[in-house]
């Protein structure tokens, strides 16, 4: 299904924030290619820019140096084909969530019949029949983000950037919601970048997994993530599962303490 | 499932209230009948004088008056109206003003001297200039709601949409929206609670305007009809106008709250948790 040739190509991406007269270096001269049709999960220590690549791929900002290209070209402003997933999950408010879901295709002017039929499509695949008239407050904080990753599918992007989607739900939804994700994914052929700070999470979802290295961010590993599929409660006790998680435990924890003393030497 | 809970916890709350209200309101009527009762007695035994501080009784008769020559419903429609019509002006202006300076900064620093200049003076100031511009006419009335409410109005509502969260207009715009649709379909829905709230503020302060309006330059209305009161020593004609004001203001807000439960049905399901 993975083809070779990159989908996004991100090329000695750097991001510098300018904050208080102070220059925060998120980014320090990234590079990374992601393949069409994978899952790529993104783990890292809190601040290592990883919501700031998903922003300048999302088109949201512009990286202070180097370029992402998307099949080839540099992107140049907010591109639909790359949809975002917030943690917050972003529903609107005042929409119910058949009008959420139905948005995108409003705003590229599809007319009202073929809008209801694709909005109850996508509400059927993260199964939330039944709730098309209930608002984002009516609903709990799984369903909210099923609800949220129907709205982003209903605009078909290429690419979805989910950053830690499932961080605010609690654990058992949080399972249930990987392996619908999991799912959907296949059924729908998107390629995910998926950022987590959990690596089982990352073990369970991703084609592969990449490192960060403490801020500034770059790529500190990239793992082929060979575990078989489905990746069942069996599957997180096999010997391969718990090699994997200790290799990139390793190669997290180098960062996370490096991050730790960055943290003091800034305090003292 | 989920919505379940939220039926049984409201089904929960509403349980205990019925026998409280009724305890409520039964206070609240025991409470204003031994007032108005003692207040006639007060004036029955001599205690108050009831030129300077009429008995209910006293009231009771100067309203039978005005209402069976009708002059109250006309004075209450004539302010009513002044008050709505200068209103309507000054949203149909302050709203899309407000979102226009709380989301485009150039407008924002063009407009806001001009806004702060205006917003300190109170509606009374612009009396003046309002009756050597227009007279005593019935555009003069809506020209001193208008300058008596716009300032706050856009200063509200360039507040509320400020404080929309940043993350819809990102989600809008992640999903294809352009600048005008976000306007339309972001900020408006987005900041509508506030800019309700904002609307039942400066409704209030558009009656304040009216009544002085009327009372320095109207034969009609209700700011006339207490003034008129001063100036016939009719104390009963005055309490009348401003329990008048008073009712009608109560009337609109109830609609208004109507309106509002009508308008925020994503407001309700937020309520119930
Ligand atoms: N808008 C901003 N202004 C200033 N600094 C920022 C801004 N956004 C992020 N940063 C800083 O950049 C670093 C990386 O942030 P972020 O990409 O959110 O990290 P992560 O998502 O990996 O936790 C952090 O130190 C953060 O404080
Ligand atoms: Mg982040």
């Amino acid at each position: 299904m993975a083809s070779d040739r990159p989908i996004i190509r991100a090329e000695n991406v750097s991001m510098e924030y300018a904050r208080g007269g102070e220059v925060v270096r998120a980014l320090g001269g990234l590079s990374l290619d992601v393949r069409e049709g994978e899952i790529l999960c993104i783990v890292g220590s809190s601040g290592c820019g990883k919501s700031t690549l998903l922003n300048i791929i999302a088109g949201f900002l512009k990286p202070t140096e180097g370029r992402v290209l998307l099949r080839d070209e540099p992107i140049t402003g907010i591109d639909t084909r790359c949809g975002m997933i917030f943690q917050e999950y972003a529903l609107f408010p005042w929409k119910t969530v058949q009008s959420n879901v139905e948005f995108g295709l409003k705003m590229k002017g599809v007319d009202k019949g073929t809008r209801r039929e694709t909005a109850a499509k996508f509400i059927k695949l993260v199964g939330l029949e039944g709730f098309e008239k209930a608002y984002p407050a009516e609903l709990s904080g799984g369903m909210r983000q099923r609800a949220a990753l129907a709205r982003s599918l209903a605009n078909d992007p290429e690419i979805l950037l989910m950053d830690e989607p499932f961080a605010a739900v609690d654990a058992m939804t949080r399972q249930l919601l990987q392996d619908q994700l999991v799912d959907i994914v296949a059924k729908t052929k998107k390629t995910v970048i998926f950022v987590t700070h959990s690596i089982d999470e990352a073990l369970i979802l991703s084609d592969r997994i990449t490192v960060f290295s403490s801020r500034p961010g770059r790529v500190k590993a990239i793992l082929k993530n060979d575990l078989p599929k489905p990746r069942s409660a069996a599957a997180q006790l096999s010997p391969r599962y718990l090699e994997l998680k200790s290799q990139i435990w390793d190669s997290v924890q180098e960062e996370v303490l490096q991050q730790i003393a960055l943290m003091e030497r800034i305090q003292r | 499932m989920t919505t379940q809970p939220a039926k049984a916890a409201g089904g929960a709350r509403s349980a205990p209230r019925p026998p409280w209200r009724h305890r409520y309101t039964a206070i609240s009527a025991v409470s204003a009948i031994c007032f108005i009762g003692l207040w006639e007695l007060a004036a029955a035994t001599g205690a108050i004088d009831p030129q300077f501080f009429p008995p209910p009784s006293y009231v009771w008769h100067e309203l039978e008056r005005l209402v069976a020559d009708g002059s109250i419903f006309d004075f209450i429609l004539v302010s009513t109206r002044r008050v709505l019509i200068g209103f309507v002006f000054s949203a149909g202006v302050g709203i899309p003003l407000g979102i226009l300076l709380g989301t485009t900064k150039l407008i924002r620093w063009i407009v806001e001297p001009i806004i702060s200049i205006i917003r300190p003076l109170p509606s009374l100031a612009w009396i003046p200039l309002s009756m050597l511009w227009l007279g005593l006419s019935e555009e003069q009335k809506y020209s001193i709601v208008f300058m008596g409410t716009i300032a706050p109005l856009v200063v509200f509502v360039t507040d509320a949409t400020m404080r929309v969260d940043s993350i819809y207009t990102r989600a809008a715009q992640n999903l294809g929206a352009g600048r005008l649709r976000i306007m339309w379909e972001v900020i408006l829905p987005g900041a509508l609670p506030s800019i309700i709230s904002a609307l039942k503020v400066t409704l209030a302060l558009a009656w304040t305007c009216i009544i002085s309006a009327e009372m320095v330059g109207s034969t009609k209305g209700l700011g006339f009809l207490i003034w008129n009161g001063k100036d016939l020593s009719n104390i009963s004609q005055v309490i009348i106008g401003m329990l008048a004001i008073s009712l009608t203001v109560l009337a609109l807000d109830t609609i208004i709250r109507g309106v509002e439960h009508r308008m925020l049905p994503w407001h309700r399901g937020q309520d119930k948790r």
